[in-house]
């Protein structure tokens, strides 16, 4: 035992001796996290100031409300356009999206929900998923708040239902019976537009609908409190692999320096001196985790589940760790060889396993790949 | 008595044959030289010595115990090998006192075998620098010295002195030739004729894995050391070389002006010929043999590897 940690402590003290190796176990990953973490914080609001270009082509009322309403978007910088301007500009890439609003877009519930005939046209660059994504939630938001004003607006659902009444009496193609039950709840709808006061009818339905779209705005807010939380568990892989990479590079070192062999020789055996490598990367791993939480706990106020789970896991991810490391360092017989052989493994788990990457952001298929990853 | 004993070692790595039949005993106490060109497999038998190598087919046994790769039998064995095998980024003193723990050193002790060994390196001054920052001769005087903390019975040392200015051979050769007085049994590789000359009770000589003899210094000159090589500057050119020649019957005698250059076999006989002839020399120069002589009489003169 006084062998084992006699091992560990020359490793630890090895292992303190360079700068190099401090930076990997210690320093980068340490970086990794504020520097992530700052730069995810900074986008968790969404990318600022994307260009946008609008095109409308309905030149309605409605239309142009909705397109003052992106102008007054801070997310977005709008520029109006026609279409051919618009789609030129997306192709060279001077603007991140265009919308084209489609002739009719202001005819009440109709441009909604006529899946067939979309009266919003997004054009963006395919490749830039997350972007086109956030654009439709900006878009729908801002429908969707235009919308409620117009709801709130007790003239024009007057007229909407006029309109509407007229329709279904046109049209003919309903049997009568179910026209009547449309026709009668049209009437009522007017009835109460016609009677409610106004406050009740703005502060009521006007704020029900607004509801939904804040309902929408606060999904963006659901995930992870605070970056940090992302990357700190990550920076907390970026640290084990970096001991991992490290110890396994000096057990090859120590092979070809000849010190593995003077061991060897000494009066111990070979599973010892593993043991005491191992010991040695497991206290190391111990503690980049406890100077990460402890960096995170106390100036990012990164949550911990339950610290005995915690702790748990944190114990399994070591040696799951320390084993690899023993596998790392024999896959080469030089330092350079494990140093590739090693890095090449550990960068393919990490990439898969999201240390890069949260594992939210993968497309399936990768996910899928994750689950064998032990970094995940 | 023996406390190394080596039967027809054989090992194989691939298709070179790094030692082929190798077998000697070394007395308690003893300093054993073992000589050979590069690649004569002298670390390969080290290896074996130490439990590094497995052999192939023969049997090795130290202090009586067999089987050198058992950590116990290993416990009274001090290997130095050949190269450098320290940790550069801890001190001189962080190196000795690691490899004492890991030879079952604590304490008190520890601390003092520490401290004797830095001395004995010479390198008490620099115990607190790391070895990063050592010359190759203070690394080889440390690369010795880590394997003596633990005051081992038997000790391995594999070219103790490559690479070092004749201050640190004179400090490692004083080191060792203590130990031996201590009673130490001693293995001695080296490609230095004239440290195993002064260092070695008996030597042997290994090339391609074979060994070709093992015997004294002495004998080994004698037997294989050849003819001794004699030069003498006269005063003036000889007046009868014939007769001279005939008296020596040391074969062709070389005369070149007055330098008269011959081998023989009887230095002592010759040059006692030359006193009964009155030849009055100037100079005197006797190259008798030496274990060089031997050495490449034996192995060649064609280069290795
Ligand atoms: N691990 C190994 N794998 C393959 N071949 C080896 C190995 N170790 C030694 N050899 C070969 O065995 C032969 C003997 O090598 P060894 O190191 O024992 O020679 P040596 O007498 O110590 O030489 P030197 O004086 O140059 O140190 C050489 O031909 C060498 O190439
Ligand atoms: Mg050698």
């Amino acid at each position: 035992m006084a062998k084992l940690l006699a091992l560990a402590v020359k490793d630890l003290r090895v292992l303190m001796a360079s700068k190099g190796n401090l930076f990997w176990v210690f320093g980068f990953p340490l970086l990794f996290a504020l520097l992530f973490g700052a730069v995810y914080a900074g986008a968790g609001k969404g990318p600022s100031g994307m260009k946008l270009a609008v095109v409308d082509e309905d030149k309605s009322e409605f239309s142009q409300l909705y397109v003052t309403h992106l102008e007054s978007e801070e997310a977005l910088k709008v520029t109006r356009l026609d279409r051919e301007q618009a789609l030129t500009q997306v192709r060279k890439g001077q603007i991140a999206a265009a919308v084209v609003i489609r002739p009719g877009f202001g005819d009440g519930f109709s441009g909604f929900s006529d899946a067939n005939n979309p009266k919003l046209q997004i054009a963006s660059d395919p490749g830039q998923k997350m972007q086109g994504a956030y654009l439709e939630g900006l878009l729908a938001k801002a429908q969707f708040e235009v919308m409620a004003k117009r709801f709130r607006d007790r003239k024009w659902m007057r007229g909407q239902m006029d309109t509407w009444r007229g329709q279904i009496k046109r049209a003919g193609g309903l049997p009568g019976a179910d026209a009547n039950v449309y026709l009668r709840f049209f009437d009522s709808l007017d009835n109460f537009l016609t009677d409610v006061n106004d406050r009740t009818y703005k502060g009521g339905l006007g704020n029900g609908i607004l509801n939904v779209a804040k309902l929408d705005v606060q999904r963006e807010y659901d995930g992870p409190r605070t970056p940090f939380q992302i990357t700190f568990p990550q920076a907390i892989l970026w640290a084990i692999l970096g001991c991992v990479a490290t110890f396994a590079i000096s057990i090859v070192r120590e092979r070809t320096t000849g010190t593995f062999q003077r061991l060897r020789v000494g009066p111990i055996s070979q599973v010892d001196i593993l043991a005491g490598k191992g010991l040695a990367c497991f206290l190391t791993c111990a503690m980049v985790i406890v100077l990460l939480v402890m960096v995170g706990k106390l100036v990012f106020k990164v949550p911990i589940g339950s610290p005995a789970m915690f702790l748990l896991g944190a114990v399994c991810t070591c040696l799951c760790f320390v084993g690899l490391m023993m596998l790392v360092s024999t896959l080469g017989k030089t330092e350079q060889s494990v140093v590739g052989a090693g890095w090449a493994v550990l960068m393919v788990l990490a990439m898969f396993g999201g240390a890069m990457m949260p594992l939210a952001f993968m497309p399936p298929w990768m996910r899928d790949i994750s689950h064998v990853s032990p970094i995940k | 008595m023996a406390t190394i004993t080596v039967e027809s070692l054989c090992k194989r790595f691939g298709d070179v044959v790094a030692v082929d039949g190798v077998g000697f005993e070394i007395g308690r106490g003893e300093m054993f030289g073992l000589l050979g060109p590069n690649g004569a497999g002298k670390t390969t038998t080290i290896g074996i010595l130490c439990g590094l190598v497995r052999p192939d087919s023969g049997t090795v046994c130290l202090d009586g115990k067999s089987d050198p790769m058992r950590p116990d039998v290993r416990a009274s064995l001090g290997v130095v090998p050949q190269s450098l095998a320290l940790y550069d980024e801890l001190t001189a003193q962080e190196n000795l006192e690691f490899f004492g723990r890991i030879n079952g050193l604590a304490g008190r002790r520890l601390r003092d075998r520490v401290a004797a060994c830095l001395d004995l390196a010479g390198l008490m001054q620099r115990r607190k620098d790391r070895v990063a920052t050592f010359s190759g001769g203070m690394k080889r005087r440390l690369n010795l010295v880590c394997s003596l903390l633990h005051e081992p019975a038997i000790l391995l040392l594999d070219e103790p002195t490559v690479g070092v200015d004749p201050q640190s051979r004179n400090l490692i050769f004083d080191t060792i030739e203590k130990l031996r007085s201590d009673g130490r049994t001693i293995l001695y590789t080296t490609h230095y004729m004239e440290e195993a000359e002064r260092l070695c009770d008996r030597v042997a000589i290994l090339d391609h894995g074979k060994m070709l003899v093992l015997d004294t210094v002495a004998n080994l000159i004698a037997k294989h050391g050849g003819a001794s090589h004699i030069e003498i500057g006269l005063d003036e050119a000889p007046q009868d070389p014939a007769g001279l020649t005939a008296k020596l019957g040391a074969g062709e005698l070389g005369i070149e002006g007055n330098m008269i250059r011959f081998q023989t076999m009887e230095p002592a006989q010759a040059l006692a010929t030359l006193n009964q002839c009155g030849v009055r020399y100037k100079t005197l120069k006797v190259d008798t043999a030496n274990l060089e002589d031997v050495f490449l009489n034996l192995t060649g003169r064609r280069l290795r590897d």
